[in-house]
Order: structure tokens, then C-alpha cells, then sequence
């Protein structure tokens, strides 16, 4: 039972990627406490203590969540429905992740309440640069509203 | 001749029949007889009377004879009188006839001079008489062919009449399916390459990022433990991977552009060519000095026009960066149906023999280690200048700049 405290959930089903991504954010200290879920269907499961994280604190909830859109199972666009649609979760923002601004889930995934989407470049450095901006904006200049 | 004259006298058959007196004489001096001689006495008398009598009609013819002739007389000094007023007559018209003459000789002149006019004229009229009987051959010729022309549309025409109405419905119906089922295929088509298109865009990149990304964190993290060549290697890794991702989404902008319908608007060139020159400038290393003169607005898609000045422009900074005072003249022609842009530099140009592989994607002119490019930039530029209904061209001289024109229809 994972029950720490996390500032950033990201739910990402390519490891290499996600460890990127976390390199990303903590090479300038954007954020410390950050968990990494491998697919739609296990962050569900976390986002509402459910199937291996029942019995969880559901006070406990992340500040940003970057979702990718191209996972297997459970898909991005039905993970941020469920959060869009909970009262629970639909105050967390939502960065989408995406490998192309090709992607046609791109508009939907606006038109289900996603607050951001980041296309992910293949240079590291343009990427790293774009996640430390994105993080900053997220966890430290925009303040949501108090969660009840 | 007095002697024939005298000859004829004798011989006249008058002195012949007349008796002469020497012969009556003689008679009378013989005494033959008294009766006989009484006789003779009255035949002499007889005879002279009867030769009196002869003479008195002699004289008788000839009073009237005379009077003849006085009459004659007359007649001739009449005639003669006549004669006169008819020579007098004859001469004034011998004068007349003289004028007459003269005048003749002048109009003679002016007929004379007028055939040689119409001589001139009649040449000419040979001339213009061939002319036109060329002409009438051509006029001909030309009828012929229409009357042939003719034949075929009548041909044509019949042929058209013969597809009836229910040919046209059930061709109609035909074409009707056909278009509805290749738009079928082209939905189908596009719609596979759309998912291409995501699948390249995606699937591709993901493991670039990777290599990009690791290789990142080494020369990053642990770049210590490297000596120089081991981070030269490493930046060729990152560099490479970064260029196929550029190259990925070049090639996916220019499948996108095939998809695109486009959305024309007035296009403020000035406008757009310096928005796109300060957005350009801040991302290139090189510099150069850029002169433009007033462009004419055109109808065009904006985001897709800007994207073909993004890439001239930038083509024509990156090819003179080595001159050491590169300079880019960016011009426009308006004509009645057309406007074109002149994008003008003085970099290293191409070489024409080649100027056919510009626009073709993944061709270059240029050394990939000199000038950076994938290749796709100029197929990109012409695709969205077709699409616009224009054209693009370019000429170039190697050593000394390069010419980029594009036009587009108003």
C-alpha cells in the first residue's frame, strides 16, 4: 500500500519514457514526490483506492496528473473521462502527453476537460524545457481550488 | 500624123457617093441621044434635087445639132458655175478636215497615253486576278473541310441522338455509382492514411526520443566518465536522432497538406513577410540584410503561405551565410492575373543542371554536412503553391545567389 503524499501522478505505459519525464522534472527540482503508473486501468485504481490500492487515503490526492493518451487497456481519453466526471477528482489538472499533435485524441481529450497537452519532441532538451514550464506553471503559480 | 488624117478624108464613103460634075459633062458631050440625054438631064436633076434636099436636112440637123450644142453649152457653164461653189465648198472642208485632223493627232496622243494606262491597269488586273483566283483555290480548299467537318459533327451529332433518353439515365446511374464508390475508396484511402500518418508520426518518434533522451542524460550525467571522442560520439547520437525527428515531421506536414482543404483570405504580404522575417531572425544563427519593397496582398491560405516564406526565406539565409555580406531582396510583380514574389540572394546558388530535382522530396543540391536540411522544405513549398493554383520556380548562378519566384492567381 503506497500511501505517501505525491505531488505529480503520471500515467505513462512506456518506461523509458516515464523515466524521462521524471528526469525531466527533477533535474530542476520541480518536484519531488512523483509516481509513475503504467497503465489506465492500475491509475483508476489509485485515483479512487480501488483493486491494489483499496484501503487508500483518497485525501491524498496528487496536484497534477500528465496522462498519455496512447496506453493499452484502459486508454488515456477513458482515464481523464473518469476524472472529468468524478467530484472527487475533476479539480486536478490534467496535462495530456502525446507523441504527435497528430493524434486526433488531442481535441477530445480538450472536450473532456484536459487543461494542457504537451506534444513530446524528440530532442530531450526542447522536452526537459517544456515539462520544467509546465510543472512550474502547475505546482507553483496556479493555485486550484482547495480540494473538500 | 497629117498623113493618116488626109488618108482617112479619101477613103470617107461620102466623097464616094456624091457624083461629080467632071462625070456629067462628059455624058453629054457623047450625043448618044436626046431622050437619052433629057434622060440623064432628069436623074442630074433628080439628083440634085435630091441632094438639095439632103443638105437642107443636113443644115436642118445641124441647126438643131447647134442648138444642141448651145444647149450643151450652157449646161457645161452651169456645170462650171456649180463646180466652183463645190470647190469652194471642198476647200473650207479640207480645212475643216485639216482642224479635224489636228485634233485627231491630240486625241490620237490621249488614247495613245490612256492605252498605256490601261495596259498598266491590265497588268495589274492579271495580278490581281491570279490573287484572286489563289484565294478562291484556298476558299475552296477551306469550304472542303468544313464540308468534311460538317459530315462529322452531323456523324457525331446522329450518334448522340441515338443514345436515347433510358442510355442517359442508365449511364447517369452508372457514373453516379462509380463516383460513389471511388469516394468510397478515397475515404478509405485517406482515412488509412491518416492512421499512417499518426502510426509514422507516433511510433517513430517514440524510440528517437528514447535514443535522443538517454543519450541526453549520459552527456549530461555522466559526461565525466567520457573523454572527448566519447562525447563527441554521443552528441552525434543526439544530433542524428534530433534531425530524424525534423525529418519525420516534415514529411508528416507535407502528407497533412495533401489531406487539407485550403482556406483562402486576403493576405496582407507586408504584413506576413515581416512577421515572418522577426519570428524567422530569432531562430537562425546566421544574419544578413534583408530588403523588401511593397508586396501586393493575394488570396491565399495564411498559415500555408507562411510556412512557404518560412522556408524560402530561411533557404536563402542558410545558402549565403557564406558570403561575408549576405544579402536577401525580396520583391513582387503584380500583372493582371497574377502577382509574383522574388525572393533574391547572394549566396552560393545551384547549379541549373539540376534545377528539375529542387522541388522532388529528399532531393538536395547541397552537401548535408554544409548546409543543414533533410529535403523537404522546397517539395513542401511547391505542394502548397499547386495547391493554391500558382506556380514556383527558381534560377541560380553557382558562386553567386540563387532566385526564388513563386506566383499565385488572383
Amino acid at each position: 500500500m503506497d500511501n505517501k503524499e505525491i505531488e505529480i501522478l503520471l500515467i505513462e505505459d512506456s518506461i523509458h519514457d516515464a523515466e524521462l519525464t521524471i528526469r525531466a522534472l527533477r533535474r530542476n527540482d520541480v518536484a519531488k514526490h512523483i509516481l509513475h503508473l503504467r497503465d489506465g486501468a492500475i491509475a483508476l485504481d489509485y485515483l479512487y483506492a480501488t483493486g491494489q490500492y483499496t484501503g487508500r487515503d483518497l485525501a491524498n490526492k496528487p496536484k497534477l496528473i500528465l496522462l498519455d493518451l496512447k496506453m493499452p487497456k484502459v486508454s488515456g481519453l477513458e482515464v481523464l473521462e473518469r476524472i472529468a466526471g468524478d467530484k472527487t477528482t475533476y479539480k486536478i489538472p490534467v496535462v495530456v502527453l502525446t507523441s504527435s499533435k497528430e493524434h486526433p485524441d488531442v481535441d477530445q481529450a480538450y472536450l473532456l476537460g484536459a487543461n494542457s497537452y504537451i506534444v513530446k519532441p524528440v530532442d530531450f532538451e526542447s522536452f526537459s524545457q517544456v515539462v520544467n514550464a509546465m510543472g512550474m506553471y502547475w505546482l507553483l503559480h496556479n493555485h486550484p481550488p482547495h480540494h473538500t | 500624123m497629117p498623113d493618116l488624117q488626109n488618108k482617112k478624108q479619101v477613103s470617107s464613103p461620102e466623097h464616094k457617093e456624091l457624083p461629080a460634075y467632071n462625070d456629067i459633062k462628059i455624058g453629054s458631050d457623047k450625043l448618044h441621044s436626046r431622050d437619052e440625054s433629057r434622060a440623064a438631064l432628069l436623074v442630074a436633076n433628080k439628083e440634085l434635087a435630091l441632094q438639095n434636099k439632103e443638105k437642107e436636112k443636113r443644115a436642118a440637123e445641124l441647126i438643131i445639132a447647134n442648138k444642141e450644142l448651145a444647149f450643151q453649152n450652157e449646161e457645161k457653164e452651169k456645170r462650171a458655175a456649180e463646180l466652183i461653189i463645190a470647190n469652194k465648198e471642198l476647200a473650207f472642208q479640207n480645212e475643216e478636215k485639216e482642224k479635224r485632223a489636228a485634233e485627231l493627232v491630240i486625241a490620237n496622243k490621249e488614247l495613245a497615253f490612256q492605252n498605256e494606262e490601261k495596259e498598266k491597269r491590265a497588268n495589274e488586273l492579271i495580278i490581281a486576278n491570279k490573287e484572286l483566283q489563289f484565294q478562291n483555290e484556298e476558299k475552296e480548299k477551306r469550304a472542303n473541310e468544313l464540308l468534311i467537318a460538317n459530315r462529322e459533327l452531323k456523324i457525331a451529332e446522329d450518334n448522340i441522338r441515338m443514345l436515347n433518353q433510358e442510355d442517359i439515365r442508365k449511364l447517369n446511374e452508372a457514373l453516379e455509382q462509380k463516383i460513389i464508390n471511388r469516394t468510397e475508396e478515397l475515404e478509405n484511402v485517406n482515412a488509412e492514411l491518416e492512421s499512417f500518418s499518426y502510426s509514422v508520426s507516433h511510433d517513430l518518434r517514440a524510440p528517437l526520443r528514447i535514443v535522443n533522451g538517454y543519450a541526453s542524460i549520459l552527456h549530461d550525467e555522466y559526461n565525466l566518465l567520457f573523454d572527448d571522442e566519447g562525447n563527441r560520439l554521443l552528441s552525434i547520437i543526439r544530433e542524428s536522432a534530433k534531425k530524424m525527428g525534423f525529418l519525420i515531421d516534415d514529411l508528416l506536414s507535407f502528407s497533412r497538406l495533401g489531406r487539407k482543404d485550403i482556406f483562402k483570405t486576403l493576405v496582407d504580404m507586408n504584413l506576413l513577410v515581416s512577421d515572418a522575417l522577426k519570428d524567422f531572425m530569432r531562430t537562425t544563427p546566421h544574419t544578413a540584410t534583408i530588403t523588401t519593397s511593397n508586396l501586393g496582398p493575394v488570396l491565399a491560405d495564411k498559415a500555408l503561405i507562411i510556412q512557404v516564406w518560412m522556408n524560402l526565406l530561411s533557404n536563402a539565409v542558410k545558402y549565403s551565410f557564406q558570403n561575408p555580406s549576405p544579402r536577401i531582396n525580396i520583391t513582387c510583380e503584380d500583372t493582371e492575373n497574377t502577382i509574383t514574389y522574388k525572393i533574391e540572394d547572394n549566396g552560393v546558388g545551384f547549379d541549373m543542371r539540376y534545377a528539375h530535382k529542387l522541388f522532388g522530396v529528399f532531393q538536395r543540391l547541397h552537401d548535408a554536412e554544409e548546409f543543414e536540411g533533410v529535403g523537404v522544405g522546397l517539395a513542401l513549398v511547391q505542394r502548397i503553391i499547386k495547391k493554391h493554383g500558382g506556380k514556383i520556380w527558381a534560377t541560380a548562378v553557382v558562386g553567386e545567389g540563387a532566385v526564388f519566384y513563386f506566383s499565385l492567381p488572383k
